[in-house]
């Protein structure tokens, strides 16, 4: 019987290090502070702006990232939350991928009481020893801002949802002047929010402290979101390198990257998010290898086989001690 | 948090931001003993500014029946409640000691900054109406008070002054432009701005991220969200006829659409001098000498402490306790004042509605006793902002008669 549990304990003690084997070989990391650094390989295989569940998104190593709720200025709200970060280059373009549970798909706007569901990432402007502030940065640190928002998503995926879309018989027989902007303010000062016509879920901004949160002019982040079972994916593409004064980045070099969510559902908007601090952001040479597939049959040969062992060997002590 | 003066709560109050102050500040006195509710000032505003897609529940105007109508629904309601429930019992008054920067006495209660700052977590305290509340705008028109406790029944019994039993009475409602307003301090972005040539409030279409805060915590609820461009928008105080670039102005400051449109004259809007933080001593601007002066027009709810610039001659038959409510401790004096006028206030409502020229100075010229009561005949002369004259009214009203042989014509 000693013997057999002998056997035993060698075994549990075989199948943790094999686990521990599989989790460094796949590369899964925890992140709890900012010394933790996300990776963003070299794809060899296209990755495409608009499906953040494409297969390529398995090559891209996963970092945990907690989020807590905003509670340094007024409106304070978030909570406790983690989000999955991946990142993802191909020498022009640089992809950020996050993901997180959300029971519910809010992606509409067009009542009194509804609010999107959103998703942004922070880098600096520039990067180098001062961090900015991971609350929308500092006056001489500025932080570029991609802010992903469910209903711009819907917008693009069914077309601009109006008033008519909510309630059809809110309308009048007759809107004077239907066609002149100027009785759209919004719309008529280029306000991105007021677009029938969008380009992209992803609005480009800049910040230097709170409040003073500015779009910019160029649009120019792409992606795409998608909500699948209690799950949101968001993916955010941008041009490493691009004209005006925006995060630039090329590879072999390290910047900051931090992340929020924002849940509709609970009322959350603007400084009512949940957020993270800053993490290493490192653009790797290194190619992203193999299907993410693959490396998740390494990690079930690996358990399945210390399983077996295990097996194996508490057999083989029960015999020996029977012997 | 910041100290500013409050004079309508005769003592300084948190707030957001440091006081600053506008040269001059939009400001207006409605008669509520006037009002018909003919809502035309209400459609004036409409389709001056509110006709477009995503505005259809938008009344920037509106003129609801108290004690039960509410545009958003009950939201003078919601928000004493969201007050009584932050300070139980607190919203009181001491009104024992009254002087120029205290008219009202002093509030000791706490307003919608100072119970917001006990939680931490907003700057104001405030709700989101729901879409259904901003429905049915004119929910319970003409509707009485009736027997308290008592369902669908109504005092029957013959009713006279001071109070009346059987009760309601109109409500005109527009954006204040308050001195201290609950929407700028509610916005994160800092996208809502208050003019400092007239203190008009405005949201920066631009700027404007559709987040709603300011429709949380305007107490008033008078900045409105619209689906179609997915920001909020609200009164504009119609600042191109206010500033005079209107062409149809003349280059003349003319007052909003809302207060130029009233047939019943219950009306007046202009423009206050605003010196050293407060109200510059104008006692013959005609909004100076209503609100400062006689104090026969007062602010509302000025407890929740954004010193709102539209002021109200408080209607004489409703119940004291409600108008105290509502319009502060200033209502018997108000009421009394009102009721009994001196000659100078006589004649100044007299400029109610007179011109659409906004009136930056007033005249009295005294007349004859008229005959068989108290009153004189005199003549108050309005005089716009280069002081030219704009209008001349008596006290009593010119008479005409139509001669015989016109007698059928139109």
């Amino acid at each position: 019987m000693r013997t057999s549990r002998r056997w035993t304990v060698l075994g549990i003690t075989l199948l943790a290090l094999m686990v521990a084997v599989g989790l460094t070989v796949s590369d899964m990391r925890l992140a709890s502070s900012q010394t933790v650094t996300l990776v963003a390989k070299r794809s060899e295989a296209q990755v495409p702006a608009d499906d953040p569940f494409d297969t390529v998104w398995s090559r891209a190593n996963p970092v945990e990232v907690p989020l807590s709720a905003q509670t340094v200025v007024p409106p304070k709200a978030g909570g406790d939350r983690t989000i999955t970060a991946r990142a993802l280059h191909d020498d022009e373009r640089l992809y950020v991928l996050m993901e997180w549970e959300d029971d519910s798909e809010d992606s509409l706007v067009s009542s009194q009481t509804e609010f999107s569901d959103a998703a942004a990432v922070q880098f600096p402007v520039t990067p180098g020893e001062t961090i900015p502030a991971f609350c929308m940065g500092d006056p001489n640190a500025p932080v570029n801002i991609w802010q992903w928002k469910a209903a711009w998503q819907t917008d693009i995926d069914e077309g601009f949802v109006d008033v008519e879309d909510t309630y059809p018989n809110a309308s009048v027989d007759l809107y004077p002047f239907e066609d002149e902007d100027v009785f759209y303010p919004a719309r008529a000062l280029g306000n991105v929010f007021a677009q029938t016509e969008r380009e992209t879920p992803i609005d480009n901004l800049l910040a230097g402290s709170f409040g003073t949160l500015t779009q910019t002019s160029d649009q120019i982040v792409n992606g795409a979101g998608e909500w699948r079972d209690g799950h949101w994916r968001v993916l955010f593409a941008r041009e490493m390198s691009v004209d005006g004064d925006y995060s630039q980045f090329a590879e072999g070099d390290s910047t900051n990257v931090a992340f929020a969510a924002w849940d509709g559902a609970s009322d959350e908007r603007d400084g009512m998010k949940s957020v993270s601090q800053f993490l290493t952001l490192e653009v790797s040479p290194d190619v992203a290898e193999g299907s993410g597939g693959v490396t998740v049959w390494i990690i079930v040969a690996v358990v399945l086989g210390a399983v077996a062992l295990t097996l194996v060997l508490a057999l083989y002590g029960r015999q020996r001690q029977r012997g | 948090m910041a100290q500013v003066y409050n004079w309508q709560l005769g003592r300084e109050m948190d707030y957001r931001f440091e006081e600053a102050h506008p040269e001059r500040q939009f400001a207006a006195v409605f008669n509520i003993n006037r009002c018909i509710a003919c809502q035309t000032c209400t459609m004036s505003c409409k389709s001056t500014w509110t006709f477009s897609r995503g505005q259809e529940f938008m009344w920037w105007n509106n003129v609801e029946t108290k004690p039960y109508g509410g545009y958003p629904h009950h939201w003078d309601v919601k928000l004493l409640q969201l007050l009584e429930e932050a300070n139980p019992g607190g919203q009181a008054w001491n009104s024992s000691q009254l002087g120029d920067r205290q008219p009202y006495g002093v509030y000791n209660g706490k307003t919608i900054f100072e119970a917001a700052a006990d939680k931490g977590n907003e700057h104001a305290l405030g709700y989101l109406p729901s879409d259904e509340e901003w429905t049915a705008p004119n929910i319970y028109e003409d509707t009485a008070m009736g027997a308290v406790g008592v369902p669908n029944e109504s005092h029957l019994e013959a009713t006279q002054l001071p109070e009346h039993k059987t009760w309601f009475f109109y409500l005109q409602r527009i954006c204040n432009h308050c001195t201290y307003p609950g929407c700028i301090a509610a916005c994160p972005r800092n996208a809502i701005y208050k003019r400092p040539e007239d203190g008009i409030v405005l949201i920066d279409q631009q700027r404007c991220r559709g987040y709603r805060k300011c429709v949380e915590q305007c107490p008033y609820k008078k900045p409105m969200y619209r689906p179609t461009t997915r920001v909020s928008e609200k009164c504009v105080a119609c600042y191109p006829r206010v500033e005079g670039s209107d062409p149809l102005t003349g280059g003349l400051p003319m007052e909003t659409r809302c207060v130029s449109t009233c047939i019943g004259k219950i009306r007046l809007q202009g423009l206050v001098r605003v010196e050293d933080g407060e109200w510059a001593e104008d006692r013959n601007n005609p909004l100076y000498f209503l609100t400062r002066v006689e104090r026969v027009a007062l602010p509302l709810y000025p407890q929740f402490g954004t010193e709102p610039n539209i002021y109200y001659i408080p209607p004489r038959w409703v119940p004291r306790p409600y108008l105290r409510q509502m319009f502060g401790p200033g209502v018997d004096e108000a009421i009394d004042r009102y009721t009994n006028p001196s000659r100078e206030l006589l004649a100044v409502l007299q400029l109610f509605r007179a011109s659409q020229t906004i009136i930056f100075r007033y005249a009295i010229e005294e007349g004859e006793k008229l005959e068989g009561t108290e009153l004189f005949n005199d003549t108050a002369i309005g005089f716009d902002k280069n002081d030219n004259e704009v209008v001349r009214l008596s006290v009593r009203e010119p008479f005409y008669e139509r001669p015989q042989q016109f007698q059928n014509s139109i």
